[in-house]
């Protein structure tokens, strides 16, 4: 058996494309406003074993999320389905089947009743759904974690709207274009992770 | 029936934090650039309804 997972860690299973630039930022800064601490399979060095130690990283959180909004295939002639997430999906449950004590997942979709088309397995799962907006991916994130405190989606927004505005300027940094890459994704965090206890401090010090 | 699920867990510490995240010292410093920016004008935006709100008392006490 592997060691008990971390119960701040949330595993994000989402696409990595641009169209989703925003909703992965706001993903970031919301479960960090939560007092969540987010884990992307980016974050894994790259090997011929990828696939034991993306199941590492599920066992090594104590949540999961799998967004499966990006089920369509895409314009290019080679166009393909996308079946990384419905992959990571399926090993999730199954680890949650075995270890129910030690993971949650959550699926989360931007339209509603399309997830009873693509993946009818899931029928009885009700997923949240974000619109494909960052103010939904934070309104969905508040509905699924209940935090100790009530956390405000426009205080949400304004940090996520912050965070979102420095991305440029990290990625020049970086000298990269993908802010997926694991240094950016570090940064975002930390930014992220940084408000959010600055936030803490003032607010606890009006007290 | 939408999981909902109660955190229990205490808030991360900025130790560990810094741990997963292996940000170095200096860039940990330039990172904090932008938390001071964001809180300075987060404050700015907290202080202007508190000061209308005592400019409102004052102009209505006199």
């Amino acid at each position: 058996m592997p060691p008990p997972p971390d119960s701040k860690a949330v595993f994000l299973n989402i696409p990595y494309d641009q169209e989703f630039h925003d909703l992965y930022i706001a993903y970031i800064v919301g479960l960090y406003q939560l007092g969540l601490v987010p884990h992307l399979a980016s974050e894994i060095p790259g090997g011929a074993r990828r696939l034991d130690r993306i199941v590492q990283l599920i066992q090594s959180c104590r949540y999961s999320i799998h967004d499966l909004s990006r089920v369509e295939l895409s314009t290019a002639p080679s166009a393909a389905p996308r079946f990384n997430m419905p992959l990571e999906l399926g090993m999730t449950i199954t680890w949650e089947i075995l270890s129910p004590d030690q993971h949650t997942w959550f699926v989360f979709e931007s339209e509603p009743y399309r997830l009873q088309r693509s993946a009818s397995d899931l029928n009885g799962t009700d997923p949240y759904i974000h619109n494909s907006t960052p103010e939904g991916v934070l309104r969905e994130l508040c509905n699924c974690f209940l935090p100790d405190r009530t956390e405000s989606v426009p205080r949400m927004l304004e940090v996520y709207r912050f965070v979102n505005g420095l991305r440029d300027a990290i990625l020049r940094r970086k000298g990269t274009r993908n802010p997926f890459d694991r240094s950016v994704f570090e940064e975002l965090c930390w930014v992220s992770f940084g408000i959010t206890e600055a936030l803490r401090v003032t607010e606890s010090e009006k007290r | 029936m939408r999981k909902q699920v109660q955190i229990t867990a205490p808030w991360p510490t900025r130790e560990e934090v810094a741990t997963h995240l292996r940000i170095s010292k200096a860039r940990e410093k330039e990172l904090q650039v932008f938390v001071d920016e964001f809180l300075a004008r987060f404050s700015k935006r907290e202080e202007q309804p508190a000061n209308s709100e005592k400019r409102r008392k004052s102009a209505s006490a006199a």
